[in-house]
């Protein structure tokens, strides 16, 4: 697993921090360079002054863009060079309960877009940031502001917002035409064509309705839509009934991302009961993935680690699982298919997980 | 709730097909189109209507929209000129039966471009709007003129971000200058295999020798290069019609998976002495046939084999945006993303309209290199691009998925307003999207098992043959 917060020594700072870490070169305004390596730690020369990082391994830290907050004995990394997988967590409100939430709202809301703008703009050539939460669009105009603010300074980066898509409404027309499309994929959740099913799920009622108009909407004004399924107990059934709907009702969709769950918030709370052992009936599955092909909708299968899977669908599978919290099991070892196959989450329970895995 | 406007036709036991603008199909009986006739819908039709995409609530609800964008994104937009078909020689070592007006013999001259249309051209690519190029080098025999392919190659490399070449030939006489040429990663071969020995030697090579010649380049060309570099295209005289299991096994072996029967197109004198109302039933007996085969090839193979213009009326039936076939879209823009330079420097909207003009019937050039494109007659050809307005199509059950063929018309008939069921383009069609259904709805396992290679997925799916009880 990477490390996505490393140890700092005491820094006395008054506002949050953002800086790049290079090894090599100068420091100047937004970089930090190495002064001092001893073991177990690197030092680095922040305007002046001095910054003691706790890790074993300052390579891999040369080039990250980072995060410090006041009275924190820890940075944050929020771009990590070379990564695809940086994400901006811009709070952890939101007004779903979603059954498998990996990252359970709290109440509390820190406003950090300031410090993820500077981020932004130190971040490397053409990289993606995701956005992500709690729901991020709680706060929609900081995060407009931000998006917009970003893309005038540096228009090759790309955002890929997740967001559960009940917070547009008409009035956001004028900025939704303003934001630059070809760059920004909003990645927004649908778990049935059954109103009641999708609204059980996120535990909101009239959920389904919004998000039907709102997904209208955002095409309406050409935007990029990836759809985000996670299989579960209580959906797995309906999913070539949602393949047909979002197909029919929904043709301006540019992905769908059908999921495997999470086992960490929520979805391991609710693991027993909605954990859906695909590696034992991927039929369901396969209807969906096949509607959705015949429809032309390009399909992914994210969190499925292909000896789960059946031959034929396997080509639909994703190398999905972000680098910092993916893991390989011992019978992975032998397998022949490990370098294309996205492996298990960090905390997958082996001992109640798919009950047929094994080496291709 | 309102449905949108429903057409439907008469399909096999009595079932009839319904479809809507957006491209919407379902099948249902009698009854229901007496309901639909008289008004009185039940709430399950409704429900099964709206479910399908058929019927909306009212103009917030999310299946107007989806209806919408459907619609839309079936309109073929107009999209920059970025795709030549050049033919930089008329002059061809072979003497092809069916290739009446488009060659000229070898040592003729006076049939190649010269050195001002060469220049002249590249020219004109400098003031492309685009940063991808695609060029088609046909003919004639294009490797006839290696020197100009190769400049105009050079050319597009150095001044396009992408450019992909694709040369038409028939491998006859390969040089090795031209085997290196055609072995570059930006360029392609496509070339004809008529399909069967006997009927390719008969129609193309004739003398043994030049045909053995044939064999081996193409021979060399698939074990050099491989399928992802060279297809192959069988040309059907269809009143000497192969044996469809002879075919797909001689493309299989040559590792080709599609296979576009193209049937001759007949110009001039060939064309009255073989009148198309005379052929089409015997074309699509054989289609149908060939078909046939492919599925029982594909239900005992693991590579499965597909006809390519099939595969594209069902792709065009089932999915929205699926505009990549010039031969069938709506609107069916001439003259703007692509265009055929004859050997004589003049432009024409399709290598039809180039054959068209060479029998001296009309006139269908739209400018040349020198002057550029004639726009006004380009609009006056274009003034009959799409279905949307025909009198005809709107009430066709297929109109969403079809597409008009201005040129064909013109070439047949002289005129493009006879009413549309008794042209060549609306008939073939027409009977195509027949079988196209046909094969949607069967219950046969075999069928089904083909239509998921075809569609791109492992299994086809019924739930998209929907019934309406």
């Amino acid at each position: 697993m990477i490390p996505l917060r490393v140890a700092i020594d005491p820094f006395p700072i008054s506002v949050p921090l953002v800086i790049r870490l290079q090894n090599d070169g100068p420091s100047e305004e937004g970089t930090a360079g190495v002064i001092h390596r001893g073991q177990g730690f690197v030092e680095y020369d922040v305007c002046g002054l001095s910054l003691t990082v706790r890790t074993p391994d300052p390579d891999a830290l040369d080039g990250d863009v980072v995060l410090i907050l006041p009275g924190q004995r820890s940075l944050h990394r929020l771009i990590r060079n070379g990564s695809p997988h940086n994400t901006f967590l811009v709070t952890e409100q939101c007004d779903q309960k979603c059954v498998m939430c990996s990252q359970p709202p709290k109440a509390h809301h820190v406003d950090l877009f300031d410090p993820f703008y500077e981020a932004a703009l130190l971040g490397p050539y053409g990289t993606t940031i995701g956005i992500s939460g709690g729901e991020p669009m709680l706060h929609k105009e900081r995060l407009f502001d931000f998006l917009l603010r970003v893309q005038e300074r540096r228009p090759d980066i790309e955002f890929h917002i997740l967001t559960n898509g009940q917070h547009f409404d008409k009035n956001d027309e004028p900025i939704l035409q303003r934001l630059d499309r070809a760059r920004i994929l909003w990645g927004i959740p649908c778990y049935s064509a059954s109103p009641e099913t999708h609204d059980d799920i996120v535990v909101k009622a009239g959920a389904f309705e919004t998000l039907e108009r709102n997904l209208a909407l955002l095409g309406k004004n050409g935007h990029r839509i990836e759809l985000r399924t996670v299989i579960l107990n209580a959906n797995v059934n309906g999913l070539a009934d949602l393949s047909l709907y979002v197909t029919t009702h929904h043709p301006h969709i540019s992905f769908w991302a059908i999921m495997q769950l999470e086992p960490i918030g929520y979805g391991r709370q609710n693991w027993g009961r909605e954990f859906f052992d695909s590696s034992q009936n991927f039929d369901p599955i396969a209807a969906g993935v096949d509607i959705a092909n015949i429809r032309g909708l390009e399909t992914v299968l994210y969190n499925f680690p292909l000896c789960t899977v059946p031959e034929p669908y396997r080509r639909f599978c994703a190398n999905s699982i972000s680098d910092w919290k993916q893991k390989y099991l011992p019978t992975c070892s032998d397998c022949s298919a490990i370098n294309r196959c996205t492996g298990f989450f960090e905390w997958y329970p082996e001992e109640r997980g798919f009950s047929s895995v094994g080496a291709l | 709730m309102k449905v949108w406007p429903l057409k439907f036709r008469e399909h096999d036991h009595g079932e009839l097909l319904f479809t809507n603008e957006a491209g919407g199909f379902f099948r249902s009986d009698q009854r229901f189109l007496e309901r639909y006739v008289d008004g009185i819908l039940t709430d399950d039709d409704f429900e099964f209507l709206r479910r399908h995409g058929h019927a909306y609530r009212d103009t917030s609800d999310a299946a107007f929209d989806g209806f919408c964008g459907r619609w839309a994104r079936r309109i073929n937009p107009v999209s920059k000129l970025n795709y030549f078909i050049l033919i930089p020689t008329l002059r061809c070592n072979l003497t092809c039966d069916y290739c009446q007006v488009s060659r000229a013999p070898e040592t003729a001259s006076g049939f190649d471009w010269n050195d001002e249309i060469l220049r002249q051209f590249l020219g004109s690519l400098s003031k492309l709007d685009t940063e991808t190029i695609k060029i088609e080098f046909q003919g004639g025999e294009p490797l006839l003129r290696l020197d100009i392919l190769e400049e105009v190659r050079e050319f597009c490399r150095n001044n396009f971000r992408q450019a992909e070449f694709v040369v038409c030939t028939n491998l006859q006489s390969v040089s090795e200058e031209a085997w290196e040429f055609l072995g570059a990663a930006d360029t392609f071969i496509s070339t004809s295999f008529d399909g069967v020995e006997e009927v390719h030697r008969s129609q193309r090579t004739k003398e043994s020798v030049v045909h053995s010649e044939f064999r081996s380049n193409l021979q060399r060309a698939f074990s050099e290069f491989g399928t992802a570099k060279v297809s192959a295209l069988p040309t059907l005289d269809v009143h000497n019609l192969p044996d469809p299991d002879t075919v797909i096994r001689s493309f299989v072996e040559l590792g080709l998976r599609s296979i576009y029967l193209r049937r001759v197109n007949y110009q001039g004198f060939a064309r009255k002495r073989y009148d198309f109302r005379d052929t089409q039933e015997a074309w699509m007996e054989f289609y149908r046939r060939f078909v046939d085969r492919l599925v029982e090839h594909n239900w005992e193979n693991d590579d499965a084999v597909e006809e390519y213009y099939l595969s594209h009326l069902l792709r065009r039936i089932f999915r929205t945006g699926v505009q990549n076939h010039v031969d069938l879209r709506n609107p069916n823009w001439l003259g703007y993303d692509y265009l055929v330079v004859d050997f004589d420097g003049q432009y024409y909207p399709t290598d039809e309209a180039r054959m068209v003009s060479r029998i001296g019937r009309l006139d269908l050039s739209i400018g040349d290199v020198d002057s550029g494109i004639d726009a006004r007659k380009r609009d006056v050809l274009n003034s009959a691009a799409s279905n949307f307005e025909d009198p005809d199509c709107i009430h066709c059950v297929y109109q969403a998925y079809c597409g008009p063929d201005v040129i064909d018309d013109l070439s047949r008939y002289g005129r493009i307003d006879i009413p549309r069921h008794e042209t060549a383009h609306c008939q073939h069609h027409t009977a195509l999207f027949d079988f196209a259904f046909e094969l949607i709805y069967s219950e046969d396992p075999k069928v089904q098992r083909s239509l998921g290679h075809w569609l791109g997925t492992p299994k086809y799916r019924t739930e998209l043959a929907a019934r309406l009880k």
